[in-house]
């Protein structure tokens, strides 16, 4: 909030008012009325309520024994909750695991490979390479559908872990970018002083780059695995046997069902959030630029 | 890194040399083809070719059963002629144009009345309105349908809320609530960014402006809209980007429908691939999105390059 400012331009301006030491949240405070903070305040409230209102079925109905599509206050019970952590809906929940887990592990250490070559090395092209990493964060991922469609049935690779792969290439180009910055950050004096010692590059970057840019690396990897997490048309199209269907696809299920089961269908979209929401907060903590980055790229 | 040592007094040309080739020190190893190789290979390998797979898709008569489905081929502009009287897709643009930019719109608009009214708001309504904005947006999109199909269909929260107990929005304006329902689930990455960036506005050019007289919206237009203009052009580059492959949203809440009312080109190529089994065709209305996000890509690079 409080950045020391160094542009020359504004500083020459805080001078003229009388010392650089202006904090701007105190100062426009003073300078508000009580009516217009108590308009923005009711505003702020109307707004979040709004924001709230299609929440609350979620929350109600997940506790609710005789839920419905309507917001009532619930006949407390947890065995919606109970009711999805078994047979089925749990299994899906587990190939959402295994699905995210496999394509985080494969895009963020190829993302950190390239990354590194790519802050550091020599490489001819590097413009456009980086181009072409750019063009590919940009193109809609519903049209590579068919195509991939065709490819995988072509060569018998409708199951989870080739559509594992191709999740971890949706969120590649990102990672590519976010590890590169991370690791543009660190000084190279480091490594130069690594590889005096004769470090071999697997050593400087498990021992000296890959740790001080564990945040990037990190938030990479938390970007790639709620990219992973949320997919749903991939795995639904990408992916035949219907005992490796992940839980957006079992959530879809359950609409279509025969007899809507209201309370689990919120219980089990409540879960399904819970890894999100976590990972989502634990980045905020690694950096608040790259989270904020981390989340646009959401399928 | 020039080093001056007496070496360049005592054998000049050979020195020269040396601090030629030092010059050029780092030069390409082969190593780093070796780090390059996993991500480039699966970037060709399951993106490009796809890609490119898929513009050729668009061109042929491949469909998911029958006997085309095995013995297929070129069928040149076939596909393109279906494509220019094809109602459906036709009103599947305007339906596009439509959630785009409704979505870009409603998404800038109150992400930034958002940033703006949390900047002067009490802490506690703060923590909570912010929260419960970034908590809509964090939720992956097969859930943010799910609510908002719950919320919006009869008897549902909006019903209730507006008093109207059997009204079906959902089915009413079907349109109008995923575009609604879109905003929703995007705005609290720009309330995010926009606030960020309101934040590193120097309070002191704001004051400077206010001396001058300037009015509210004099301060708006040439004050802070200037400072926010980049980040609120990315803003709109990545809610056109995600709005238009917006699939999961809309499938979950409508399927397309009612209709074909919210059949949006993602879902229309999707509904003409594997629902209609008309695998080329769906690959052909793909390509036209490429295109379209393409175009938005042009438009932002001229834009954030463009000096004012």
């Amino acid at each position: 909030m409080s950045e020391v400012d160094v542009n020359p331009d504004t500083a020459r301006v805080s001078v003229d008012t009388g010392g650089p030491t202006i904090m701007p949240e105190e100062n426009r405070d003073t300078h508000r009325t009580t009516a217009r903070s108590i308009t923005s305040n009711v505003m702020l409230l109307v707004i979040g309520f709004l924001f709230l209102a299609p929440m609350v079925w979620l929350v109600f109905s997940s506790l609710d024994a005789q839920a419905t599509w309507s917001v009532e206050w619930p006949h407390f019970t947890l065995s919606n909750f109970s009711q999805v952590l078994t047979g089925s809906d749990f299994q899906a929940l587990v190939n959402s695991i295994v699905l995210a887990v496999l394509s985080t592990l494969i895009a963020t250490v190829a993302g950190m490979l390239a990354a590194y070559a790519l802050s550091r090395r020599r490489i001819p092209f590097k413009g456009p390479l980086l181009l072409f990493v750019l063009f590919t964060s940009g193109v809609p991922l519903t049209i590579l559908i068919v195509p991939l469609y065709q490819l995988f049935a072509t060569y018998g690779l409708l199951t989870i872990v080739p559509t594992a792969v191709f999740l971890a290439v949706t969120s590649l180009p990102f990672e590519i970018y976010l590890i590169k910055n991370f690791i543009d950050a660190v000084p190279e004096d480091l490594e130069e002083a690594a590889r005096m010692e004769q470090a071999s590059t697997f050593q400087v970057l498990t021992k000296v780059v890959g740790p001080l840019a564990l945040p990037g690396i990190a938030a990479a990897a938390i970007f790639g695995f709620v990219n992973a997490w949320g997919s749903f048309v991939v795995p639904l199209v990408l992916i035949s046997p219907a005992t490796q269907q992940p839980a957006p696809v079992a959530i879809y299920g359950f609409i279509g069902a025969a007899n809507v089961r209201y309370g689990d269908i919120a219980a089990y979209s409540l879960v399904f959030c819970v890894p999100v929401f976590i990972l989502y907060a634990l980045s905020s903590r690694l950096f608040r630029e790259g989270f904020v980055l981390g989340g646009a790229v959401k399928g | 890194m020039v080093s001056t040592t007496p070496l360049d007094t005592i054998n000049g040309p050979h020195v020269s040399e040396l601090w030629k080739s030092r010059n050029d020190r780092e030069r390409f190893q082969w190593g780093s083809l070796a780090l390059l190789t996993p991500a480039f290979a699966l970037l060709v390998v399951l993106f490009l070719i796809p890609v490119g797979y898929a513009v050729y898709l668009g061109f042929t008569n491949l469909t998911l059963v029958g006997p085309t489905a095995v013995h297929w081929g070129f069928t040149g502009a076939q596909n393109l002629t279906r494509l220019r009287t094809d109602t459906t897709f036709i009103a599947s643009l305007r339906l596009t144009a439509f959630f785009v930019v409704g979505s870009i719109i409603g998404v800038v608009v109150v992400g930034y009345g958002l940033a703006s009214l949390l900047q002067r708001a009490q802490t506690w309504i703060r923590v909570i309105v912010g929260g419960v904005v970034v908590i809509a947006w964090m939720m992956p999109a097969i859930t943010a349908g799910m609510t908002w199909y719950a919320s919006t269909t009869a008897g549902g929260t909006f019903a209730t809320l507006t008093g109207l107990n059997q009204s079906d929005f959902l089915s009413s304006q079907p349109l109008l609530i995923v575009t609604i329902a879109n905003i929703w689930s995007q705005t609290g990455f720009a309330m995010l960014v926009i606030g960020a960036a309101l934040r590193n506005i120097p309070s002191e050019i704001l004051e400077a402006a206010t001396v001058e007289n300037a009015s509210p919206w004099q301060r708006f237009r040439l004050v802070t809209l200037p400072i926010l203009r980049p980040t609120v052009t990315a803003v709109v580059l990545l809610v056109a980007l995600l709005s238009l492959a917006n699939f999961s949203l809309i499938y979950v809440m409508t399927q397309g429908g009612p209709g074909n009312a919210t059949n949006i080109l993602p879902l229309y190529s999707y509904q003409q691939a594997f629902q209609f089994n008309n695998l080329a065709y769906g690959a052909l209305i793909g390509n036209v999105m490429v295109l379209l996000a393409a175009f938005f890509g042009v438009l932002y690079v001229r834009v954030a390059t463009r000096r004012s």
